[in-house]
């Protein structure tokens, strides 16, 4: 299992000397969280900041959690991945590496989100609230990793992943309970954002922050995570290119 | 025992054969499949190192059978993809401590710090690989593979675009290698390197092993001389005795003779009765390209360009 560690070490080093890719995914979450949150006229909520900041949370891990595949895509068309694959160590660690590496850097891009989010009006919680919210991002965020990174082990070259990736993270961002509760939505659009695992952790958030334990939406979220990765772990050693 | 023995191996993509029935045998030395592109050089390279699949067939590495023991392969070999994978963000030396802790080496920057001076690398070790150059950034990757002392070294095209100096540079490295008791699998379309450099060559084409000896053995069984003639305009087979054409490209004949110096003016006259005209001949030794083209290449039927041929294809496309 030690060679996760490196495997991250090599992504972090490659992301902090990247420069404007650190900035860059936070333009969309930044925008949303300011002209949506602030902007919209808003009649169910008096804070509709308060309101969406959860789900804007959950989108910045979403993207974050996309990336992994992204990071995966490269590595495979630049000629990192046979090389990784042709060592002894265990071919997990490459898949552990990247999940944690995104989730990881999800949460640290989650965390400028949420001060944000606080200097442009959102409450500001309880230090036990604020963990839980973390782990809530964390699951979410190893879920759509391991999903993310093994679907591009799979798909031939960048541009179907992006392709898939455009194709994913928008309807699952627009069919959750990010943007509005399920009392304002309608019946059809209420089924599908109910079965969204987007909504299990924008829901355990806003749980969170009224001062319940969500555990049964926890609990999905991390037997999911669990059954995902585990199917993702039996694909990478069984991979060839 | 030898340290990569093949038997029978195959693979197919879908119904494409890329790799059938290869059979071979290699021990300690530098042995090279010689192929054209898409001949199945890294397909088999890929099979070997536990990349891929064999449809049929069996391989062994260093004793161990690449399909049921992966990992005690892995364990023995290392692998150079043609790619050039080295991080550009990363520095040589955060590059080659990666593979260093990777394959958990005991004192990882030692052993670095060793291979590095080594490679001629010292010196730009802290600089990004951004600023390398080819050469450069091969060495690097020689140095990833070698930070575990592997019993074998599979090396796909190892000096592909390359200049004439760098690529002088990797194959010392390589030379030296093997003198160190490592075994190099090398996979390369360069005659001339494989010629030099290499003990042993395997001749692959279309997936199919053609010729399997050392450089020597392999242009001592041509035994001829070689003649080229450079034609202008349409080409013919002049058909001489004892003057046999094994290959035809670019209007350049080559032919096989027994004897050189009489078959030049045999040939000199066949052209003329054959009313080719031919703007040079030369005569000289067999090398590899000549062993490959006439193993690999049958003569291409010569040719003209077909205007009409062309023009209706073109249309077709349209």
């Amino acid at each position: 299992m030690r060679g996760v560690v490196w495997y991250i070490e090599r992504d972090f080093l490659r992301w902090v000397r990247g420069k404007v890719a650190v900035f860059s995914a936070l333009v969309m979450p930044a925008a949303w969280l300011i002209f949506v949150g602030l902007a919209l006229p808003i009649r169910f909520t008096d804070n509709y900041l308060d309101f969406i900041t959860p789900g804007i949370l959950v989108m910045t891990m979403l993207s974050a959690g996309l990336s992994g595949g992204t990071l995966l895509m490269f590595d495979k068309i630049l000629g990192f991945l046979p090389k990784f694959l042709a060592l002894p160590s265990p071919r997990e660690d490459i898949l552990f590496g990247k999940i944690l590496f995104v989730s990881l850097r999800g949460l640290i891009q989650a965390t400028i989100i949420l001060v944000i989010a606080v200097l442009i009006g959102a409450s500001v919680y309880s230090p036990l609230q604020y963990g839980l919210t973390y782990l809530i991002l964390f699951l979410f965020g190893v879920l759509l990793s391991a999903f993310a990174t093994t679907l591009a082990l799979y798909l031939e070259d960048h541009d179907s992943f992006a392709a898939v990736n455009t194709m994913i993270s928008m309807p699952l961002f627009f069919t959750s309970s990010a943007l509005m509760p399920y009392t304002v939505m309608p019946d059809w659009l209420r089924i599908l954002a109910m079965a969204n695992p987007l909504s299990y952790a924008i829901d355990a958030i806003r749980a969170v922050n009224a001062g319940a334990l969500p555990l049964s939406q926890i609990a999905s979220l991390a037997v999911l995570g669990i059954v995902v990765t585990g199917i993702s772990v039996q694909v990478f050693r069984r991979v060839t290119i | 025992m030898n340290v990569v023995e093949t038997r029978d191996l195959t693979r197919y993509y879908g119904t494409l054969c890329a790799v059938s029935h290869l059979t071979l045998s290699v021990g300690h030395e530098i042995f090279a499949l010689l192929g054209p592109n898409g001949s199945g050089k890294t397909t088999t390279v890929l099979m070997l190192t536990t990349m891929l699949r064999p449809t049929e067939g069996t391989a062994t590495v260093c004793g161990h059978d690449v399909v049921r023991e992966g990992e005690q392969v892995r364990r023995c070999l290392s692998y150079v993809p043609q790619d050039m994978a080295v991080d550009i963000k990363l520095t040589g030396r955060e590059n080659a401590l990666l593979y260093a802790r990777l394959y958990g080496i005991a004192a990882p920057k030692d052993r670095v710090d060793e291979l590095l001076a080594v490679m001629q690398l010292s010196l730009r070790a802290d600089d990004l690989v951004k600023t390398y150059s080819g050469g450069m950034r091969r060495r690097l990757e020689l140095v990833q593979a070698l930070v575990h002392e592997p019993e074998v070294l599979f090396l796909d095209e190892p000096t592909l675009g390359l200049d004439v100096a760098a690529r002088a540079t990797i194959w010392e490295h390589i030379t030296a290698l093997k003198k160190g008791g490592m075994t190099i699998f090398v996979t390369t379309h360069y005659m001339d390197e494989a010629d030099r450099f290499c003990d042993r060559v395997g001749i692959i084409s279309k997936g199919t092993l053609l010729a399997l000896d050392s450089p020597q053995s392999l242009k001592d069984c041509l035994g001829n001389d070689v003649i080229t003639a450079s034609i202008d305009g349409t080409f013919r087979d002049p058909r001489v005795d004892g003057v046999t054409l094994f290959a035809y490209a670019n209007d350049e004949a080559s032919f096989l003779a027994e004897n050189g110096r009489e078959a030049l003016v045999l040939l000199a006259d066949g052209f003329a009765r054959a009313g080719v005209r031919v703007r040079s001949l030369s005569l000289r030794e067999p090398t590899l390209d000549d062993v490959f083209l006439h193993t690999v290449g049958k003569p291409d039927e010569p040719a003209g360009f077909d205007q009409t041929k062309f023009r209706t294809m073109l249309r077709r496309r349209a």
